[in-house]
């Protein structure tokens, strides 16, 4: 459907968020390898910013912040974020995933040190002792503020993905994982999301993850479907095949 | 203890910081600073006002509760909150299902906007250089480009959609799109002054999410 060449003339309706979801994978998919565009999207995506400051002035109800301290008094209590992760860490967290058959992995995930998830954090490519990979994803505008890791076995045949701060969805709808390899999208897994919209599950595909150039999530009916549908949420570069 | 004096003088990132601690003096001064903008943006792509209002109670609880997450790296505070707050109003209005009205929404009728918080004269003046240029720009490009700017920024609506509801073919709505943004490039960037740091911060987000 589309060709190899640039996508300038998609990233300004891109940076608008009015391109249709094949269109915008395939922005998605070309950015990834292609500096060229990406410095042509990076210039709409100011010009697209710069649009909220063309509103007309309003103000809300006085007691508007009463309502939001109140909201707040009444919210289900937080923890601290320096508390959350001494509250369950990320190999507990993995656990129910994987199950026993996966332990080996997971054993090796908890094998990496404090080091491990400050590397993640900053979105670097992590292969521990062994060759177990995590790969970080990126959020995309629509779910600002979620994460996302691939964790792919050193020869490719197991993978499992963790994503925390995807909001769970109404009964109709699942997140659905692509799998992409020449343009060509796979649905690796279908899953919902937590109340606390932490979720994580296997990775079943055909063959090899290795075989894999990039991953991508999206928001589709439930039970999955056999192409994207939906609003892409994260997603990511993976290996060079 | 922290006093709302205190609070005053955090800039952004340190209010985010303390309130992903859970400290809600900072979300409190966060609020004063940012809840007009945020309103506005909201009432412009909802159109009524107590569904602005609720958007707005939402994403100040969403800082509440995802605080933590925030980047300083990748946005402003002031991009974060615009993202969470454009997003989630377009998401409202999906949600309603409604038809495209393409005369709901016009940049006729918009004046210069709500003054954005400042925290010293130089921000101020800088925001408001800001607001006027956009809104210069704006008024040079030709009223179909408008309308179809309008309606894919404060509508969320797709080409094709717009497409359909202005009875136009798909290839003209795009090329109003390309034109008006190549056009806004073009005027924001000759009018931009050297070392622009919000345009600065916002291609560094844009780069991060990207890689």
């Amino acid at each position: 459907m589309f060709d190899e060449t640039h996508v300038s003339d998609l990233l300004p309706a891109y940076a608008l968020g009015s391109l249709d979801a094949d269109e915008a994978s395939h922005v998605e998919e070309h950015l990834l390898s292609c500096w060229i565009c990406r410095n042509e999207s990076n210039a709409f995506q100011t010009v697209a910013e710069q649009l909220s400051l063309a509103t007309p002035a309003a103000s809300p109800s006085p007691d508007l912040k009463d309502r939001l301290l109140q909201r707040v008094q009444t919210a289900r209590p937080q923890q601290p974020v320096l508390a959350q992760a001494a509250r369950r860490s990320w190999p507990e967290r993995l656990l129910p995933v994987w199950g026993l058959a996966s332990l080996g992995l997971i054993i090796a995930l908890a094998a990496f040190n404090l080091s491990l998830w400050q590397r993640l954090n900053q979105l670097e490519f992590v292969t521990a002792p062994g060759g177990m990979r995590a790969i970080p994803l990126s959020a995309t505008d629509d779910v600002s503020g979620a994460t996302g890791f691939v964790l792919v076995a050193a020869d490719g045949r197991n993978g499992a993905l963790v994503v925390d701060g995807l909001p769970p969805l109404d009964a109709d709808r699942q997140y659905q994982l692509w799998l992409i390899r020449d343009g060509q999208r796979t649905s690796g897994a279908v899953f919902s999301t937590d109340e606390e919209s932490y979720g994580g599950m296997r990775i079943k595909v055909a063959g090899s993850l290795l075989e894999y150039s990039a991953v991508g999530i999206t928001i589709e009916p439930a039970g999955g479907s056999p192409q994207p549908t939906g609003v892409k949420v994260l997603g990511g570069p993976l290996f060079n095949p | 203890m922290t006093s709302s004096a205190d609070y005053a003088r955090y800039d952004d990132e340190r209010l985010i910081s303390l309130i992903a601690q859970l400290q809600a003096g900072a979300l409190d001064q966060l609020y004063d600073r940012y809840h007009r903008p945020i309103f506005s943006l909201a009432l412009m792509i909802v159109g009524d006002r107590a569904t602005a209002e609720e958007i707005t109670l939402d994403v100040f609880m969403r800082v509440w509760q995802k605080a933590g997450s925030y980047r300083a790296d990748q946005a402003r505070v002031s991009t974060w909150l615009t993202h969470i707050a454009r997003h989630h109003a377009i998401d409202v209005l999906r949600r309603r299902a409604v038809r495209l009205d393409q005369s709901a929404l016009s940049w006729d009728e918009i004046t210069p906007g709500a003054p954005l918080p400042a925290q010293n004269p130089g921000e101020l003046a800088e925001q408001s250089l800001r607001r006027e240029r956009i809104h210069a720009a704006i008024a040079r490009l030709p009223a179909d480009q408008k309308q179809a700017l309008m309606l894919a920024y404060f509508g969320g609506y797709t080409q094709t959609q717009i497409a359909e509801a202005l009875k136009q073919p798909l290839g003209t709505i795009k090329t109003r799109l390309r034109l008006a943004m190549q056009k806004l490039r073009d005027f924001l960037h000759d009018e931009q002054e050297p070392g622009d740091k919000s345009a600065q911060a916002v291609n560094t987000y844009n780069m991060s999410e990207e890689d």
